[in-house]
């Protein structure tokens, strides 16, 4: 019992809900040359109202205290507020936000007059484009390549939800109840207990990695696995994958072995 | 430097209130000038506990109305004079009160109370949202059941979202002889998936209803029992102290196991 040990009940017939993800439900943070790009959801995305406001409010709140570590100080942050209708009080929120890992907040990208407005009394540069441009289109092609990877040092506890069109990096616990869905792979530097969906846009190449694999469900492309009923008496860190039998698990130390003639395979 | 804490749990029936109660009392029992706060509009139990609900005569309420002044609302209790309840309205509903409000209320009782500590209701909605507002540090009350620690790690990553960063674990209703058969979660198994550090731990203990029914707090009985010695630990622990876990182990020592340990000692 070297490797290969199964995950009962494959169940190899699973269409995701959505094709792909949409990350752009989720606020984005993406480094450009010096600056660093803060991205919110467009109101087609999520329709504007105080209980989104709310959730974009947390997301940013979660991604800012997730990679503290990586923020250099008195980095300028360029917000893409796209067609969002912001007020003078959020925009303040943000800035705030921002101030507290010592980000600053510079410029305002909108296509929408009064944020533009509320931004320049606050005394934000300003960019007001006409229309949406190519960053929040072209992403959304089916084509579109992956993204950065996401890195987080945090726990997903439950009820937080990472979405994320490339591979995302946790340092730190999945709780029951969190979920995590990457177009790319989903590496856990610790223990996995809730749910993680690697190439969720249908890439079954896709891998899930964690130290400690004792997740609800596995999702891997169009695969889903739940774990054994009885979990077993150690852990060491163990990697999932897709077979044509459905996913299976391998100790992280035999998949390299593995990997050659799994991939040369597929 | 007054502390504003809130005790929160996601479920309900944890003892929430409970906590509360005892461990107002208890830090009022080491010279604090304590406030508690019931923000469980619609259903308050607070009053209950603590045996003040005959002695109320306004409400939160009235106080954001204008109608009367803060220091008329507080209850005083008369066993521990610098304690006091300010209690929740029980013909309204948690939507008639907002967060900023709450700030506000509890931004007038810094000035003269060390301890102001908010009674959150159950649930993650409007009432909790407008017993954490003022917060400044939580504590995190659960009973070793998976249902309830999976609402308490839901509130823990509000709390964190909500820049609430001091957040203190309390293990509630706790049976050690049941851990020891495994047929219930033990602390370690709570700890290893809130990743919070733990603030105290109560085992479970039938005086609790009594002292409920009474209105009369554990912590203020004449012969303590375990569990009111844990909130007088607590309070010493918020207080910076520290203090020795209590040993909760269930089956008191027989003869034989006695004789086992005194040669595995010496063996090692």
């Amino acid at each position: 019992m070297t490797s290969d040990s199964a995950l009962p009940e494959a169940i190899s017939a699973f269409t995701p809900a959505t094709e792909e993800v949409k990350v752009n439900l989720q606020v984005r943070f993406k480094s450009e040359a010096d600056r660093l790009l803060l991205i919110l959801p467009t109101e087609a995305e999520m329709p504007p109202s105080a209980d989104n406001w709310s959730e974009i409010w947390q997301q940013m709140k979660q991604r800012l205290n997730a990679g503290d570590r990586f923020w250099q100080p008195h980095t300028q942050v360029e917000l893409l507020a796209a067609d969002r209708l912001l007020d003078g009080r959020q925009l303040q929120q943000i800035a705030d936000a921002l101030g507290e890992v010592l980000l600053q907040m510079q410029r305002v990208r909108t296509s929408r007059r009064q944020t533009a407005v509320a931004a320049a009394t606050a005394g934000y540069c300003v960019e007001q484009q006409a229309i949406l441009t190519t960053l929040t289109t072209a992403s959304v092609a089916a084509t579109s390549p992956l993204n950065d990877p996401l890195y987080l040092q945090m726990t997903i506890r439950s009820g937080v939800e990472i979405r994320h069109s490339g591979t995302v990096v946790v340092l730190g616990d999945i709780n029951p109840g969190g979920i995590i869905v990457a177009n790319g792979d989903i590496l856990v530097w610790g223990r996995l207990r809730g749910v993680a969906h690697a190439g969720a846009s249908g890439n079954a190449k896709c891998l899930i990695m964690a130290l400690q694999m004792e997740p609800t469900q596995l999702r891997i492309a169009r695969y889903v696995a739940r774990a054994p009923a009885n979990s077993p008496e150690e852990y060491y860190p163990e990697v999932a994958y897709v077979t044509p039998d459905g996913i299976r698990l391998t100790k992280a130390a035999d998949f390299s072995k593995l990997s050659s003639q799994f991939l040369s395979q597929s | 430097m007054s502390r504003i804490i809130v005790t929160t749990s996601g479920k309900g029936g944890v003892g929430k209130t409970t906590v509360t109660a005892n461990l107002g009392m208890a830090l009022a029992r080491l010279g604090k000038q304590v406030a508690l706060v019931d923000a469980d509009f619609g259903l308050r139990n607070l009053d209950l506990l603590l045996g003040l609900e005959n002695r109320i005569v306004y409400t939160a309420i009235e106080v954001f109305a204008g109608e009367c002044r803060l220091e008329q609302a507080l209850v005083k209790d008369k066993r521990m004079p610098n304690l006091a309840l300010l209690p929740a309205a029980q013909n309204r509903t948690k939507e008639a009160v907002s967060p900023e409000q709450m700030t506000e209320l509890v931004s007038a009782l810094v000035k003269t109370y060390d301890y102001v500590v908010i009674d959150s209701p159950a649930g993650i909605e409007l009432g909790f949202k407008n017993a954490i507002a003022p917060a400044k540090e939580a504590l995190i009350v659960t009973t070793p059941e998976i249902s309830a620690v999976r609402d308490a790690d839901r509130v823990v990553g509000l709390l964190e979202a909500q820049g609430i960063k001091r957040i203190n674990l309390i293990v509630n209703r706790l049976r050690p002889a049941m851990v020891q058969l495994n047929d219930m979660m033990s602390v370690q198994d709570v700890q290893e998936i809130l990743a919070i550090p733990l603030i105290g731990v109560i085992p479970e203990d039938e005086r609790v209803i009594v002292s409920t029914n009474r209105g009369e707090p554990l912590v203020l009985s004449e012969n303590p029992s375990l569990a009111g010695t844990a909130f007088d630990n607590i309070a010493r622990r918020l207080e910076g102290q520290t203090v020795e876990f209590l040993a909760l182990n269930a089956p008191p020592d027989n003869i034989f196991s006695r004789i086992r340990k005194l040669l595995w000692t010496k063996i090692i």
